[in-house]
C-alpha cells in the first residue's frame, strides 16, 4: 500500500477556470458543467517487499512542516497515510473525475532524489505523479450523465471532441464513484495500455 | 504580392519577428488576431501560427487554441490547398487540432510530449541543426535546402517531443515521408542522441508535415535565425564560419541566416499561385 498526498491551488486556479470555459463551449446547451477543479496527486510507493508505513510518518513531516510537495500560501492538500486513506478513494459531492497519468513512466527519478537529499527517508521506492480532474455536470435529465460529458470533455478525438486527456501522452482512469486505491496503483504503475486497448 | 496571415492568439510572443521574417522574403505579412470575423482568413494565400504561450499552455500547450473557430478557419483553407506554419506553440496548436499529420482530417493523432532526455527535464532554450527530408513538405517548406544540409536553428520548447501511440500512424509518417525537418549533428547526419536529439521525439523530428505537404509543425524558432548575425560566433560548422567571417562588415552580418530557407522556400512556392490569385 502507498501513501498518497493530492495538492491543488487555493488561489484561483486559471488552468481550471480556461478548462471551465472551454468544456462549457464543447458542450452544448443541452448539458452544464458546473464545477471543474484539478488537482495533483503524488502516489509514494514503497520499495520492493516494504512498506509505506516505514517511511510515512517521515514524509507526512516533510508535507506538512517544509514547502518541499505544498506552498500553504497557495494550495491545499490531504496527506493521505497507507493506514488512513481506506479502501476505497470517492470523488467530492457530486463530481466525477478524469485520472490522467504520462504513457511514459510515472516516476519522478529528480522529485525522489531532492526529496532524499532534504528529508533523508528509508524505505521510499518511487514518487509517482497523475492529475485528477474534477468535474460537476448535468444532463438534459438532471443527472450528470458521464457517459456524453466523459466523451465530450474527456480524452481528445477530434478538434471539437475531448479536451483534458490527449491520448497519445498521456492515459486515463474515469473516476465515476468510489474507485479502490489498488486500482489507482495498477493504473499508476503498470505500463499505460496499447493505445488501440485505451480506445 | 502574397499575403500571409500571422495569428495573434492570446498568449503567443513571436508574431513580430515572425511577420518580420516573411516581409524579408517578400511576402506581405500581417498579423491577425484570433477574433477576427471569418471571412477575413479567406484573403491570405498563408497562414503562421507564431511561437509563445497560447492560453499560457493552459491545460497542454496548444490544447485550448487548438478549439478556437480561427483555427477551424485555417483548417478550411488548407484543405484549399493554402500552406500553414506553425512554429514551436503553433506547431502544438496544429498538433492538438489535429492538421498534422492529418491522416483522418480533424483526428488528433498525435502529442507534443514533454522533453525527454538523460539526467535533465523540463524547458530547454539553445540552437539545434536539422536537415530537410524528402517528403511531401518540401516544395513548400525547404525546397532551397540541399540534402543532408546541416541547418543551425534555436529551439525554446519545453513540451517538443512529436510523439504518437498509435503505431499505423507512426508506421504512415515514416514511410508517407512527412519528417520533413530531423535533428541532425553539425556535420548533417541524423541526430541519435542527446544533445543533437534534444528532446526525445519519435523519428527524431524536429518538424512534421500532412500528407499534402502544405502543413508544417515545426517545433524550432526559424524566424530567430533569420539573418547571419543571429547566428551565435562560436558555432560549429559552415554557419559558424560564416558568422565568424562576417564580424566587423555590417553588410555581411545582414546577409541571410540558416533559418531563412523555411520562409523563402514558402515564399517562392506561393509567388506564381499569387500571381494566378491575381489574374483571377
Amino acid at each position: 500500500m502507498s501513501a498518497v498526498l493530492l495538492s491543488r491551488l487555493k488561489i484561483t486556479d486559471l488552468t481550471a477556470w480556461t478548462a471551465l470555459e472551454t468544456g462549457r463551449r464543447l458542450l452544448g446547451r443541452d448539458h452544464t458543467l458546473d464545477r471543474l477543479a484539478r488537482e495533483q496527486l503524488f502516489l509514494f510507493e514503497p520499495e520492493a517487499g516494504g512498506n509505506a508505513d516505514v517511511f510515512e510518518g517521515v514524509l507526512g513531516e516533510a508535507v506538512r512542516h517544509s514547502n518541499f510537495f505544498v506552498n500553504p500560501n497557495k494550495e491545499s492538500y490531504r496527506f493521505l497515510a497507507s493506514s488512513e486513506r481506506g479502501a476505497e478513494w470517492r470523488p467530492p459531492e457530486g463530481a466525477w473525475g478524469i485520472l490522467t497519468r504520462s504513457r511514459d513512466d510515472t516516476r519522478d527519478e529528480g522529485l525522489l532524489q531532492r526529496l532524499l537529499r532534504e528529508h533523508p527517508l528509508r524505505g521510499l521506492g518511487a514518487i509517482r505523479k497523475a492529475r485528477v480532474w474534477w468535474l460537476w455536470t448535468r444532463g438534459p435529465g438532471g443527472g450528470p450523465d458521464v457517459g456524453r460529458c466523459y466523451a465530450m470533455l474527456g480524452v481528445l478525438r477530434d478538434s471539437r471532441t475531448g479536451l483534458l486527456v490527449n491520448p497519445h501522452g498521456e492515459s486515463a482512469l474515469l473516476i465515476e464513484g468510489a474507485v479502490r486505491w489498488e486500482k489507482v496503483e495498477r493504473f499508476l504503475i503498470e505500463p499505460a495500455p496499447a493505445f488501440r486497448d485505451a480506445a | 504580392m502574397a499575403r500571409a496571415a500571422v495569428v495573434q492568439i492570446p498568449g503567443v510572443n513571436c508574431e513580430y519577428e515572425t511577420a518580420r521574417a516573411l516581409e524579408a522574403v517578400g511576402l506581405e505579412a500581417r498579423i491577425v488576431r484570433w477574433n477576427e470575423p471569418d471571412s477575413v482568413w479567406s484573403g491570405f494565400d498563408a497562414f503562421v501560427l507564431p511561437g509563445g504561450f497560447a492560453f499560457q499552455d493552459r491545460i497542454r500547450a496548444g490544447a485550448v487554441a487548438a478549439k478556437l473557430n480561427a483555427v477551424d478557419r485555417i483548417a478550411s483553407e488548407a484543405a484549399r490547398g493554402k500552406p500553414v506554419l506553425g512554429i514551436c506553440n503553433g506547431a502544438q496548436v496544429l498538433v492538438e487540432a489535429g492538421l498534422v499529420p492529418g491522416f483522418r482530417p480533424g483526428h488528433v493523432e498525435l502529442t507534443l510530449a514533454p522533453n525527454r532526455a538523460p539526467r535533465r527535464e523540463g524547458y530547454l532554450c539553445r540552437w539545434v541543426w536539422v536537415r530537410a527530408e524528402e517528403g511531401p513538405g518540401r516544395e513548400w517548406f525547404a525546397r532551397g535546402a540541399r540534402p543532408g544540409e546541416p541547418i543551425p536553428v534555436p529551439i525554446a520548447h519545453g513540451e517538443g517531443r512529436f510523439q504518437t501511440a498509435d503505431p499505423e500512424v507512426r508506421r504512415r509518417i515514416q514511410t508517407d515521408g512527412l519528417v520533413l525537418f530531423r535533428y541532425a549533428t553539425p556535420a548533417g547526419a541524423p541526430a541519435e542522441e542527446y544533445p543533437f536529439d534534444p528532446n526525445g521525439a519519435m523519428l527524431q523530428a524536429a518538424g512534421v508535415t500532412n500528407a499534402a505537404g502544405n502543413i508544417l509543425a515545426f517545433m524550432p524558432h526559424p524566424e530567430r535565425a533569420l539573418w547571419l548575425r543571429q547566428v551565435p560566433i562560436d558555432m560549429a560548422g559552415d554557419w559558424g564560419e560564416r558568422r565568424r567571417a562576417a564580424v566587423g562588415t555590417w553588410g555581411s552580418l545582414e546577409g541571410p541566416g540558416p533559418g531563412r530557407v523555411v520562409f523563402e522556400s514558402l515564399a517562392a512556392r506561393l509567388r506564381p499561385r499569387a500571381a494566378i490569385g491575381a489574374r483571377a
